[in-house]
């Protein structure tokens, strides 16, 4: 993320769901290819004289190379630091004097660049956007400014921070056995010590071609317009060829893995629970989304009701598939089903565990009543129209879809999709998946604080 | 709400500015294009019998809507041997009422599609959630039950009382939080708008009666206001709203008195938060800032978007984009219904804890020497006035505007006149506000981090450094 808010708020606002049949609701939304291969996607609201677009790039954390950990979130940063054309400053100043914001995030299977902005500033953000793909500054410079802030984001959101995402950065490290699932996305202070600007060029010419992008727009827009501008802007743009995308399954996981760490800034412990889940877009993953909402979104949450009100073993459930880096549905690889569970300091590992497991485990074996799973899928339909609600959301959504699909249609059927799952494909699923010899269990206790306290933190 | 989490950050880097030295924009860059004008929500306004103001913004076109609802009373009218309550409260209004058990509330929202939300600021307490259209009524049915019904069942008190104490115990470890509260401490002393959180203590002595009590005094029709915004009639929202509210009764007792204007006025000194293990500092400036409704709001919210508060902004381009000493510096102004505060904060490597003190003087003072050029205002000014479109997307941002501005006691009109305000600020304007505002002499600094490095660096600068309280 070029910003702070990054790793939690955005995953957050990424968070897909549903709709269904009671209330169809799809905007005129429609895709061209042009001849370099950018897709372009368009969708239509005119709610207000705005309008949101993002860029994803097929390149993420998983693709980044060995001995580059943090490189594909690293490079995300350079893309705003200008380019021949249009020197470092002038992207935001153009943006943010047009009334608008911007914003990059780097995930496990794509690199996404957004702006929100009145309809009035389209073009030169489009140009502006058509300029960073053509080329860059690759300034050894710019590159030493951002390795720092990058640090920096690192030390503000994992070392300096209780608990220092430990759920989301050491736990696939555990959960998984091959690099491009298991390392440290944001990278070793090493790795990005050692990146030179040669790194950052090669890896520009590898991944940032037109034809492995798509482009979305959304707002108060023209399709026809927003083609024509396209056009005009990003045509001329050659094609590259990108490079062979590498194996990255894993083979299956046999036994429970337990882990114990350490946190000298955490006042009370947590666990983070972690499931591999099925591959995307399946009938079994579309039951896994479903049973990771009922067992922990909300206070109404079979987890929370058990484990906060019921037994008292914890203080707050967070999780769910994909979580907290994105949601259910938008996953291109290995991914799992994580619980974040902060627990008060009289209570035992096993105690919160046994609480758990009890949860767990009635859900394997009678599944969720027929009313249970139709309030459920109804959050999620309505979680999914939220996010279809902001134009810049909806924008990720689409362009997410294209880039892993070739087709946004997904966007608009998961919400029916969900409203056919049944009870016993939620039970089914979770008595396969949510075994203990599928999961890790990392427990994070505090330590007492010493002045080398920075070397824990958690994620190096 | 996720989508408020977005729309509250870009809202964060409120503004734009650009210093000396830039660079010409590219020829082939093509020119903004026509402005289209955004229309101010049309809101219906009305009141019931019972004295509830009601704030309707049809929006149709989309399957969602809003409601939100605030009372007048927040941690400033907390009682004195009872700080943060109103945390406790918000935590178990929705933990039983005279006919639904908590549980039952939870799902019944669920149901609908949403969660209720119910968080306690300063002035008010604010319950709010956004559900699919078509289970409109059945969601203020739930609501309305929460806001009138509550019982605050000794079991879940006792539940919540233990969970906000651990969690209090959390927070401790947290940098942000921990300079938040001494920057309240430091900028309002005694003042009931010192309190930000409960303590322990105060956790610990709060019980079901307590709550009870004060739920009765503040959560009264005549001192509040229920907003819905989304896909619905007006006429027939005002059907539901009569049906669900109309027998709502205001108590005898006078409601809670009003907050005396309190103007911060800090002394310039350090004050340091003790937190071993740091490898950051975060340094936060405080100082006092307008209320909403004073003549120059707008004039300081455009300094400091010029000063903080976007990526093109004066502080962000010295210490994020040439020095690189943070990731996410912010500045903001915080306005409460009868104080205001203005704070600067980065979180920066221990090495360059200095440093960063002194380019955050140097740059606030700058302003206070240093007129904006055209650029910056027109910049700014923009981004602002863009920034507000923006925020009209979502229903639930509208909804939490509004109720913003009723705890503000102003109109909801306000939410269309901001922009035009915003759009007529001179450069005399910036000026006045920079002058009033921004001279680092009139902030306190709070420094978390290892008390000996911030010792260290700082004493250089030969300003005092003290404890914070």
């Amino acid at each position: 993320m070029k910003r702070l808010f990054c790793v939690l708020a955005t995953c957050a606002v990424l968070f897909v769901a549903m709709s269904a049949s009671a209330q169809e609701w799809k905007p005129p939304t429609s895709m061209k290819k042009l001849p370099n291969g950018l897709t372009v996607v368009v969708s239509e609201d005119h709610s207000a004289p705005t309008f949101g677009i993002c860029i994803s790039y097929g390149i993420g954390f998983r693709l980044e190379p060995e001995g580059r950990t943090g490189f594909a979130h690293l490079f995300e940063h350079m893309m705003f630091e200008g380019t021949p054309n249009s020197p470092k400053g002038i992207f935001d100043r153009v943006i943010e004097s047009g009334g608008g914001a911007t914003n990059g995030d780097t995930r496990y299977d794509y690199t996404e660049y957004i702006e929100t902005a009145p309809v009035s500033a389209l073009d030169p953000i489009l140009w502006l956007e058509a300029d960073r793909l053509k080329t860059l500054d690759f300034s050894t410079k710019n590159l030493e400014n951002q390795r720092n802030v990058v640090e920096e984001e690192v030390r503000v959101n994992v070392m300096n921070q209780p608990y220092g995402l430990f759920f989301a950065i050491d736990l696939p490290g555990k959960a998984f056995d091959t690099y491009p699932n298991a390392h440290n996305f944001y990278g070793d202070f090493k790795d990005l010590d050692a990146a030179k600007i040669e790194d950052v060029q090669k890896f520009y010419e590898q991944y940032y071609a037109p034809n492995n992008a798509v482009l979305a727009i959304v707002g108060d827009v023209k399709p026809s317009e927003v083609y024509e501008k396209v056009e005009k802007y990003f045509a001329g743009i050659p094609s590259r060829p990108t490079p062979p995308r590498p194996a990255v399954e894993e083979k299956p996981q046999t036994a429970e893995r337990r882990e114990k760490e350490t946190d000298k800034l955490a006042r009370v412990p947590a666990l983070a629970i972690g499931y591999r889940m099925p591959p995307p877009r399946t009938a079994t993953a579309l039951a896994g989304a479903v049973a990771g909402e009922l067992l922990q979104n909300g206070q109404a949450s079979r987890l929370y009701q058990a484990l906060v009100k019921e037994k008292q073993v914890a203080l707050s459930v967070d999780g769910g598939v994909n979580w907290p880096l994105g949601n259910p549905f938008e996953y291109n690889g290995p991914t799992l089903m994580t619980s974040f569970i902060v627990y008060p300091p009289n209570v035992t590992e096993d105690q919160v565990l046994a609480a758990y497991d009890a949860t767990v485990n009635e859900l394997a074996t009678k599944g969720p009543s027929q009313q249970d799973l139709e309030r459920v899928v109804t959050k999620m339909r309505s979680d999914l129209y939220a996010q279809l609600e902001i134009p810049i959301t909806r924008a990720s959504a689409l362009s997410h879809a294209v880039l892993f699909t070739g087709s946004f249609d997904e966007v608009f059927s998961i919400p029916d999709e969900l409203t056919k799952v049944t009870p016993e494909q939620v039970r089914e699923f979770t008595a396969k998946y949510l075994v203990s010899t599928n999961r890790t269990i990392i427990n994070r206790v505090p330590a007492p604080a010493s002045p080398d306290a920075g070397k824990s933190g958690g994620a190096q | 709400m996720r989508l408020l989490k977005l729309v509250a950050i870009f809202a964060l880097f409120a503004s734009c500015a650009f210093a000396q030295k830039q660079a010409p924009l590219p020829k082939e860059l093509p020119p903004y294009g026509p402005e289209k004008t955004l229309e101010a929500p049309a809101v219906k306004i009305a009141k019931l019998d019972n004295g509830l103001t009601v704030w309707l913004v049809s929006k149709p076109g989309f399957p969602k809507l809003s409601y939100a609802v605030a009372v007048r009373g927040g941690f400033a009218a907390d009682p004195n041997d009872r700080p943060g309550i109103s945390e406790l409260l918000s935590n178990t209004i929705d933990q039983g009422t005279k006919s639904r058990k908590a549980r039952k509330i939870a799902e019944e929202f669920q149901g609908a599609g949403g969660d209720l939300s119910a968080a306690a600021y300063r002035d008010n307490i604010e319950v709010s959630t956004t559900v699919l259209a078509d289970k409109a009524e059945a969601a203020i049915a739930v609501l309305a039950d929460v806001l009138q019904n509550a019982t605050f069942p000794d079991n879940e008190v006792a539940l919540a009382k233990k969970n906000l104490a651990d969690s209090l115990q959390q927070q401790e470890a947290d940098p942000s939080f921990l300079a938040s509260r001494a920057v309240a401490k430091v900028l309002f002393g005694t003042d009931p708008y010192h309190v930000i959180s409960p303590t322990q203590e105060s956790v610990a002595a709060s019980t079901s009666a307590d709550l009870r009590k004060i739920y009765a005094q503040r959560f009264r029709p005549d001192e509040a206001v229920f907003i819905a915004v989304g896909d619905f009639q007006n006429e027939k929202m005002m059907g539901f709203v009569k049906a669900n509210f109309g027998s709502w009764k205001a108590p005898t007792e006078s409601p809670i008195a009003e907050t005396a204007r309190f103007n911060p006025a800090p002394t310039h000194a350090v004050f340091l938060v003790e937190r071993a293990g740091s490898v950051q500092t975060t340094i936060e400036f405080a100082a006092a800032g307008p209320l909403r409704s004073d003549p120059d709001y707008e004039s300081a919210v455009v300094a400091n978007a010029i000063y903080g508060g976007t990526f093109g902004s004066r502080l962000t381009l010295n210490i994020r984009e040439d020095k690189g000493y943070t990731y996410s510096p912010f500045t903001t102004l915080n306005s409460f219904r009868a104080a205001g505060d203005f704070i600067s904060h980065a979180d920066v490597r221990n090495a360059v804890t200095g440093a960063t003190y002194n380019e955050m003087t140097y740059e606030m003072n700058r302003m206070v020497t240093t007129s904006p050029t055209a650029d910056e205002l027109n910049q700014a000014k923009r981004f602002l006035v863009g920034i507000q479109a923006i925020r009209s997307q979502s229903r639930a941002s509208v909804a939490g505007q509004l109720a913003d501005l009723w705890v503000k006691n102003l109109p909801p009109e306000e939410i269309g006149i901001y922009g035009k305000k915003i759009a007529a600020t001179t450069p005399d304007d910036v000026d006045a506000a920079a002058k009033k505002y921004f001279p680092a002499s009139h902030a306190a600094i709070i420094a978390v981090g290892e008390g000996k490095v911030v010792r260290e660096a700082l004493a250089p600068f030969g300003i005092q450094i003290q404890p914070a309280p």
